[in-house]
């Protein structure tokens, strides 16, 4: 073999290490919104987050340990050209063996006691007698219903819940099995076909929280996404006063583009999957695993379609013009609407907020 | 140093045959010998490492970027599906049966497996079901694409299609050539071992695969129960899977993982194997507590099917079970520990050398710690709930098998393929794979880490740019090139090396175990006489320690080998025309089933008839 070949071979872990550190050390500037449950915003996720921290310190001086020896070893233990008598012939030493069989025992114990204590912390039932926000959480090909009971609110996809306040989810899933994530409020659970799961969390911080489907689900897994918005409890955007405005029908088209809107919703086939309540409102027994979202307030969404497009009229044109394009195997129907009918329609969907 | 080889030239040994073997083609379809079966798997498992290394390589230029539509939806989900299919079962597998094929018998002084016929009916079962799962991609012009750990109810005939049957068919046909592969070596190991091999004796990698085969006999027949299950929803119209008729989905899910689990340890303990095998010849020391490493190997197989909840924290089994389980899986690390321990004790106060098959052999050990420490993260449930299917997970598994089980492959192909070609590989070339295939598994794996902790579930054919997930991605992507080409460096000193390799020898490492003391490759029949052990690194003790050196008998012993047979592929054939029967059962394709299924049963019988009636 060339020489060059051999400089190369010398050269070549240098050659690959910078590259990698520049890139690392650009990821580390990289903006995370989704930065998870190291940065909990809930107490579920905070316990999700001290595991972490413990077992990565714990990880840490096991692998520092196991690459010091292996350094020193590789430094120390290598033959000496010329030199041709064998090492001393070791079988081993009975003390070590049990030494090294003892302590990660231990260690292993020494994890796995608080290990429990934190699962059946996380698996503890809220206190019923307080304030809770329950909510049906039912996985559908590619998108989250939301159902609160006590509310008797139906929508979709964004999940508005209260600071402070408990929230419980009961996950079941329509047709196959989804998972329900939104990392920084609480760890995963499988929505089930067949099932109901709950999950708890109390959430300590205001704002937008995103997350998203995390068991294989079809075609479009990928675009199945969550928004919890966890509001303050008071204020004009408190969690009371999203519950009453949701309450509330549809509001009423108000300009001829809006109307035309609702001509197209209502004539070309979207009422048979779709209800906005004051508009139309589709039978208990009308409702189905194909069934789509409530659309009674959905101009008031931050994104459409599972947290995949950004709402905006443009989009929703886009969206209701082919769904598949932008989703695909989504199962709404592609109904050949014109240009103009999706804008009409979007119009009068970004309309009802 | 006694000469054990300058016994074939003075006795000139023959052995004896009912039918001669064939030559040519036909030698390789009708062989029952193990070596030429291990080289068939050993080959079909490099082939199927490149198809799924492919795959891997387009899925990851999707995900170079954000929001990208290069394969989307379903087509992603299929390159997903079989990349992880393919890998597991297809590639890894089978190199690990080519090792087990080629090497268990010689390692414990047999001539061949305990069941010649039956190790072929293995491989050309195999065979069957590698061309029939990805024989999808033919006829429905589509992957399967429900995962590799195909969760019903998607893989009912509800949500998906026809590539599903090819999957299940495949796997079932895969799922009886592990079984029966399974049954054959466990009763080989037992029985035909060198007399004087006591099983404290056996060499390591021997050892573990004798644990392997357990796993195999006994962790493959609940996913073939779940197949046929499955196959009956699919075909039959059962709701085994369908919840709104009173079936279970969680059913798939226990009987999978009950055979997943045990895959795992079936995936990584040859390796463990391999460089139990290889540590020791370059460090010129015995294996560090020999016996404690058996024994931990043996535990962990054990404790291998009591663990595999653990897979299933988020499905809600409950605070119980998913205590149960993690507890249990906790267990794991401590064997784990053990072995790991002992290598390092193998190489303190050693002489090392550093050949390819060394490097890898060393490299195996801090890429397989990283892998075990991070799936001590996941045994813990409040962790796991946040990591399970995230890219936190797919850096997990690929720390474990690739920076362990397939490192440990290669360190074993760099070691043992001069046994196998009598041709060594071309050393700078092997430094050249081992360094760009270490730096482009970090490269690739490493940041996948971060990208679970920043909330990147896995599976996820597009993000959007906002996520943070774009410079993790990139690099991960560039990373792949990295190992494919290392791999390409890999089989191109592979083939070169046929022709041009330098001359190997029967002992080119100056190594301890039995397969060394035969000429390289081995003859038909192994050995020219029985070797009589007398310790647990019988050739070096020959070579270095007096008195222990292996008698030589006086003369030739008369030896009788296998005959070549047709049977073993009669019967995979007829095998595969009923599970091709049940594929196409409901009439898809436009071909009858049931008269398939009808053709297959009779010739299944014919050829079982015609097998046991057969003089050897």
């Amino acid at each position: 073999m060339s020489n060059a070949l051999r400089l190369f071979q010398k050269r070549l872990p240098s050659l690959v290490l910078f590259p990698l550190l520049a890139g690392l050390a650009a990821a580390c500037n990289e903006a995370h919104p989704r930065d998870a449950y190291q940065n909990p915003a809930a107490d579920a996720s905070e316990i999700s987050a001290w595991f972490y921290n413990t077992y990565l310190v714990l990880d840490s001086v096991v692998l520092f340990i196991v690459l010091a020896a292996l350094v020193v070893a590789l430094i120390k233990f290598r033959k000496k050209p010329g030199d041709d008598t064998l090492p001393e012939q070791s079988f081993g030493d009975p003390r070590l063996e049990i030494a090294w069989t003892i302590v990660p025992t231990l260690v292993v114990l020494g994890i796995t006691v608080p290990t429990l204590g934190g699962l059946f912390e996380l698996a503890k039932r809220p206190d019923v007698n307080q304030k809770i926000v329950d909510i049906d959480v039912t996985g559908k090909q590619w998108w989250w219903e939301l159902d609160y009971k006590k509310e008797g609110i139906n929508t979709a996809n964004e999940m508005h819940v209260e600071v402070g306040t408990q929230v419980m989810l009961h996950l079941t899933s329509a047709d196959v099995i989804h998972a329900w994530w939104v990392p920084r409020l609480s760890g995963k659970r499988d929505a089930t076909p067949g099932r109901n799961y709950p999950l708890n969390f109390r959430p300590k911080e205001v704002g937008s929280f995103d997350g998203q489907c995390a068991e294989l689900c079809g075609a479009s897994h990928a675009l199945m996404g969550i928004r919890i918005i966890v509001h303050p409890k008071d204020g004009p955007d408190s969690y009371d006063n999203w519950v009453k405005r949701v309450k509330e029908a549809a509001a009423k088209p108000t300009t001829p583009e809006q109307e035309a809107g609702q001509k197209v919703f209502m004539n070309k086939g979207c009422v048979a999957c779709h209800t906005i309540v004051g508009v139309s409102e589709l039978a208990a027994g009308a409702r189905s695993r194909t069934s789509g979202p409530n659309l009674t307030h959905v101009g008031s969404r931050d994104y459409i379609a599972a947290h995949t497009l950004k709402n905006s009229p443009e989009n929703i044109a886009t969206w209701v013009k082919n769904p598949q394009a932008v989703k695909p195997g989504a199962l709404m129907s592609n109904l050949g609407l014109t240009d103009q009918e999706a804008k009409d329609v979007a119009a009068f969907l970004t309309s009802l907020k | 140093m006694a000469s054990i080889l300058d016994f074939a030239a003075a006795q000139k040994p023959i052995y004896h045959q009912e039918r001669p073997s064939k030559t040519g083609l036909l030698d390789w379809l009708t062989t029952v010998d193990h070596k030429k079966i291990g080289i068939l798997y050993g080959g079909a498992g490099l082939f199927w490492l490149m198809v799924g290394g492919l795959e891997a390589l387009l899925f990851r230029i999707q995900l170079a970027k954000p929001d990208q539509h290069i394969f989307i939806g379903d087509t992603y989900n299929g390159l997903v599906t079989m990349h992880a299919t393919t890998m597991v079962f297809l590639a890894v597998m089978p190199m690990i049966a080519g090792f087990s094929n080629y090497f268990v018998p010689l390692m414990i002084g047999a001539r061949d497996v305990a069941f010649p016929r039956m190790n072929a009916f293995s491989w050309w079962t195999f065979f069957a079901g590698s061309l029939t799962i990805n024989a999808s991609l033919l006829f429905c012009g589509a992957f399967p694409a429900a995962g590799w750990t195909g969760y019903a109810p998607l893989t009912t005939s509800e949500f998906s299609g026809m590539p599903i049957d090819f999957w299940w068919a495949g796997l079932t046909l895969l799922a009886v050539s592990s079984m029966v592969a399974g049954v054959n070596f466990v009763v080989t190991i037992l029985n035909l071992r060198a007399p004087g091999m006591t099983l404290m004796r056996v060499p390591v990698l021997a050892w573990m695969m004798l644990v392997i085969q357990f796993l195999l006999a006994f962790s493959f027949p609940p996913i073939t129960v779940g197949l046929i299950l499955l196959a009956f929803d699919r075909t039959f119209g059962t709701v085994f899977y369908s919840t709104n008729m009173g079936g279970d989905p969680h059913l798939w899910q226990h009987l999978f993982w009950l055979f997943g689990h045990p895959e795992v340890y079936v995936l990584i303990l040859p390796s463990m194997g391999i460089v139990s095998e290889i540590l020791p010849v370059f460090t010129r020391r015995p294996l560090f507590g020999h016996h404690a490493v058996i024994f931990s190997g043996v535990f962990i197989g054990f404790v291998g099917f009591g663990v595999w909840g653990h897979h299933m924290f988020t499905a809600g089994m409950g605070p119980i079970a998913d205590a149960a389980f993690a507890s249990t899986t906790a267990i794991v690390a401590i064997p784990t520990g053990v072995k790991i321990f002992n290598w390092l004790g193998t190489l303190w106060n050693s002489k090392m050398t550093f050949p390819t098959a060394m490097l890898f052999a060393i490299s195996f050990i801090p890429m397989f710690t990283i892998g075990g420490l991070s799936g001590m993260m996941h045994a813990s449930p409040p962790l796991d709930l946040q990591q399970h299917d995230t890219y936190f997970v797919v850096a997990h598994f690929h720390y474990v098998l690739v920076g362990g089980a397939l490192q440990g492959l290669f360190a074993g192909f760099y070691f043992y393929i001069p046994k196998i070609s009598g041709k060594m590989l071309d050393e700078t070339l092997g430094k050249i794979h081992f360094w760009v295939f270490l730096v482009g598994f970090n490269v690739t794996f490493f940041p996948m880490h971060l990208l679970g902790n920043h909330g990147m579930p896995r599976r996820i054919y597009t993000y959007p740019a906002d996520a943070g997930w774009n410079t993790e991605n990139l690099i991960a992507t560039g990373g792949v090139f990295l190992m494919t080409a290392a791999t390409l460096v890999f089989v191109y000193n592979l083939l070169t090396s046929l022709k041009n390799g330098k001359d190997a020898g029967s002992d080119p490492w100056d190594a301890n175990t039995l397969e060394w003391m035969t000429t390289s490759p081995p003859p038909v029949h192994n050995f020219d006489f029985t070797p009589i052990v007398l310790s647990e690194r019988p050739l070096w003790d020959h070579k270095y320690t007096p008195g222990f050196e292996i008698p030589v008998p006086e003369k030739a012993e008369e030896i009788h080998m296998p005959s070549p047979s047709w049977k073993p592929m009669w019967v995979s054939a007829s095998a595969g025309v009923i599970i091709v029967g049940l594929l196409t059962f409901n009439g898809v394709l436009g071909i009858p089933g049931w008269p398939l299924c009808i053709v297959g049963a009779v010739g299944v019988i014919l050829s079982v008839y015609a097998w046991v009636s057969e003089p050897v």
